[in-house]
């Protein structure tokens, strides 16, 4: 008779437990792991992706009533530790998805993709083959990748005719994107193609390949070398040896905001076959300029090239959050596949079957502003935005994409 | 290609020669003196660069006056990490001193980075020589071949103290027996303290002297420190006439093979010096004498 007395006591203690959990749950934050550099020579990549989540994060607000907690983690650009600090990032910190990986990065967590189990959605990754045979269900990229940006360096060259007769040379570090550009132009059978010479990873001495780029007779030059302190050394070097009134520079992806405030107005001697993003974009694209409104009372300076495009994927993670309702991996993805939402480089969707978003290249020259906006002294002019449409012809599976 | 161009990457190859010059003899030295294999000579570069660009920062001063004083604070710094560090162990086995400055590398490039931040800083060449000079058919930096002219004639300097003074006599007896000099009553240990104090105020002093070609950044200190090793290892350890040459071969190999085989260039670096090492494994010119 006793223990019948006490169930409906252990009933309502059950009860009374369950409904804690769940208001426990209802306030607990939806977590988001940012896995990025922190270090080193390329902190200000790393910086950039972390204020450009920052940024979007603010703008988005709660998302599903419960507010967004951002969990960073240092990769060093180091792929054993990109794969350690990712594992803890879902089995520790249980976050709903990954964002801010570059190329290094989310390279390392492609075969562990299916093992994490969460969506990551990389802005910094050009290696075509993560959304084409390489593909899986849980990488989406907002960033245009390897192939795209030759599609639009064709353009480019299509619609300029001094580049057109120029005499094409491809100078850089010897690594697999310089092969990949140099592959490019020389495709482009209308061109003259006079020559390459890819400089070994530590080279802080450019005056041989200066000298043979001359020797070659070069007037336009693809500028292949790793963005960051390597990138600075050679446009000082190319400057002071007087190259940049002999031959046009060519930056295949852009420079970032960060090194043409460096640069300054040795930044005016590079045009662009094709950034990432542009904040100048903001004279076209409305989300571009509020986004950079936000990011300059945030941040205290302009928003690069690598923080609009990681707050547009943050943008977009949101948003399939948001339209998934749940922070279910497999719903997220669903989502994912399906939105198409304004961001700050244009109205983004992934494309069909596939991870890679429809997002434009940026074309255009460097150029000092009068007066300053928010606080940038020199900037890319948005002359054109090559629409993916263009750059990315083929179908996902066409490119060899099938996602498990 | 022409012979234009051969002559063009001699002459850039020359040109980081001399500049490397400065900071082999000032790894040479420490090393010839006193047996220690300085790895944290970059660092000492590094700071140089650094000093360099806060004088004109901060202080406001000229690019000269900066470069004049910038190599000061890091001597100072030199001098009392020997004496605390690396006095205490020197009669230990050379790995412990190796080890050592190892470390110190990490701990002063972290200094570095927690006072000024990773970031680079581009500094210009001063005025009168921002320009260009044409040479073998090309437009050549007027400040590189400043800077050329300039490490060239500190090196002259170093030789010239190692050779007719007082100082440079004790430096070559202490080479040459370490014991018997220390029995004729040389101070040895003071000595060897002022000259590693000296050998970074050189590095320094190849920092800022650097600074406008190759910028500052924390890192820019690695590369010439390799090639300073190399230098040095090939001219023969703590054998200054060996170090100059050394240091020619380097810079020459680096630059014309840069120009003719490009992404193969330090591959061919190091075969070189593999090759000279094996015929000649205490370096080109022997070991251990200063002069």
């Amino acid at each position: 008779m006793g223990a019948f007395r006490s169930v409906p006591l252990v009933l309502l203690t059950l009860l009374a437990s369950a409904f804690s959990i769940t208001r426990a749950s209802a306030q607990e934050s939806i977590k988001i792991g940012v896995l990025t550099i922190r270090s080193g020579p390329a902190t200000p990549v790393g910086d950039d992706i972390l204020a450009g989540i920052e940024t979007a994060t603010k703008m988005s607000g709660p998302l599903l009533g419960r507010s967004v907690e951002l969990i960073v983690e240092e990769s060093q650009w180091n792929a054993q530790l990109a794969v350690t600090k990712a594992t803890k990032l879902v089995q520790q910190n249980g976050v709903a998805a990954i964002l801010g990986t570059s190329t290094v990065e989310t390279l390392a967590l492609l075969p562990i993709a299916d093992r994490l189990g969460v969506p990551i959605v990389t802005s910094n990754s050009g290696n075509a083959a993560l959304t084409r045979e390489n593909c899986n269900k849980w990488v989406f990229r907002t960033n245009g990748e390897d192939l795209m940006s030759a599609e639009a360096l064709r353009f480019l060259i299509s619609q300029n005719p001094k580049l057109a007769s120029a005499k094409w040379f491809t100078l850089g570090h010897d690594y697999p994107f310089s092969r990949l550009v140099a592959g490019t132009v020389k495709s482009l059978k209308e061109l003259t193609y006079v020559g390459d010479a890819f400089a070994p990873m530590d080279t802080t001495d450019w005056s041989p390949y200066i000298a043979r780029a001359r020797a070659a007779g070069a007037t336009a030059i693809m500028v292949s070398v790793t963005l960051g302190t390597p990138m600075l050394q050679f446009l000082q070097q190319a400057t002071d040896f007087g190259l940049t009134k002999e031959a046009q520079l060519v930056a295949p992806i852009g420079l970032p905001d960060w090194l043409v405030a460096k640069l300054g107005p040795l930044s005016t001697s590079v045009i662009s076959a094709g950034s990432w993003a542009a904040w100048r974009y903001e004279d076209t694209e409305p989300a571009t300029k509020e986004f950079n409104e936000v990011f300059f009372k945030m941040h205290g300076r302009v928003a690069g090239m690598q923080a609009i495009q990681a707050g547009s994927a943050a943008r977009m993670l949101y948003s399939a959050i948001a339209k998934a309702g749940s922070t279910e991996p497999e719903q997220i993805v669903h989502a994912l596949e399906t939105i198409e939402v304004p961001t700050p480089v244009g109205l983004l969707k992934f494309q069909e079957g596939g991870r890679q978003a429809m997002v434009p290249l940026f074309l255009g020259p460097y150029e000092a502003l009068n007066p300053r906006r928010y606080g940038a002294e020199y900037a890319q002019r948005v002359e054109i935005a090559f629409p993916a449409s263009k750059s990315l012809t083929k179908t996902a599976a066409e490119n060899g994409c099938k996602p498990k | 290609m022409d012979l234009n161009f051969f002559f063009i990457n001699a002459l850039n190859g020359v040109v980081y020669g001399a500049f490397l010059l400065l900071t082999s003899l000032g790894l040479s030295l420490v090393f010839g003196l006193g047996r220690v294999v300085n790895f944290a000579h970059g660092a000492f570069y590094a700071l140089g660069g650094y000093a360099l660009v806060v004088a004109m920062q901060r202080l406001g001063a000229s690019y000269w006056l900066a470069l004049a004083v910038a190599p000061l604070p890091v001597m100072l710094l030199a001098l009392a990490i020997e004496r605390s560090t690396i006095y205490p162990i020197r009669d230990r086995p050379e790995i412990y001193t190796l080890l050592l400055t190892f470390g110190l590398s990490f701990v002063l490039i972290g200094g570095v980075e927690y006072l000024w931040g990773t970031s680079t800083t581009l500094v210009a060449a001063p005025a009168p020589y921002a320009g260009t000079v044409r040479l073998f058919g090309n437009e050549f930096p007027v400040y590189r071949l400043v800077a050329a002219g300039i490490s060239l004639l500190m090196s002259a300097c170093v030789f010239a103290v190692i050779q007719f003074t007082p100082i440079g006599l004790r430096i070559r007896a202490i080479t040459d027996d370490p014991g018997m000099a220390e029995a004729l009553g040389i101070d040895t240990q003071s000595l060897l303290t002022v000259v590693f104090g000296a050998a970074a105020g050189l590095a320094a002093f190849a920092g800022g002297l650097g600074a406008p070609i190759f910028a500052v950044h924390p890192d820019m200190g690695s590369g010439i420190l390799l090639d300073s090793f190399l230098a040095v290892i090939l001219g023969g350890l703590g054998n200054l006439p060996g170090t100059a040459m050394g240091a020619l071969f380097v810079a020459l190999a680096k630059s014309i093979g840069g120009g003719y085989v490009a992404e193969w260039s330090t591959a061919v670096l190091f075969a070189l010096v593999a090759l000279a090492l094996i015929f000649r494994p205490t370096g080109l010119f022997g070991r251990g004498r200063v002069a």
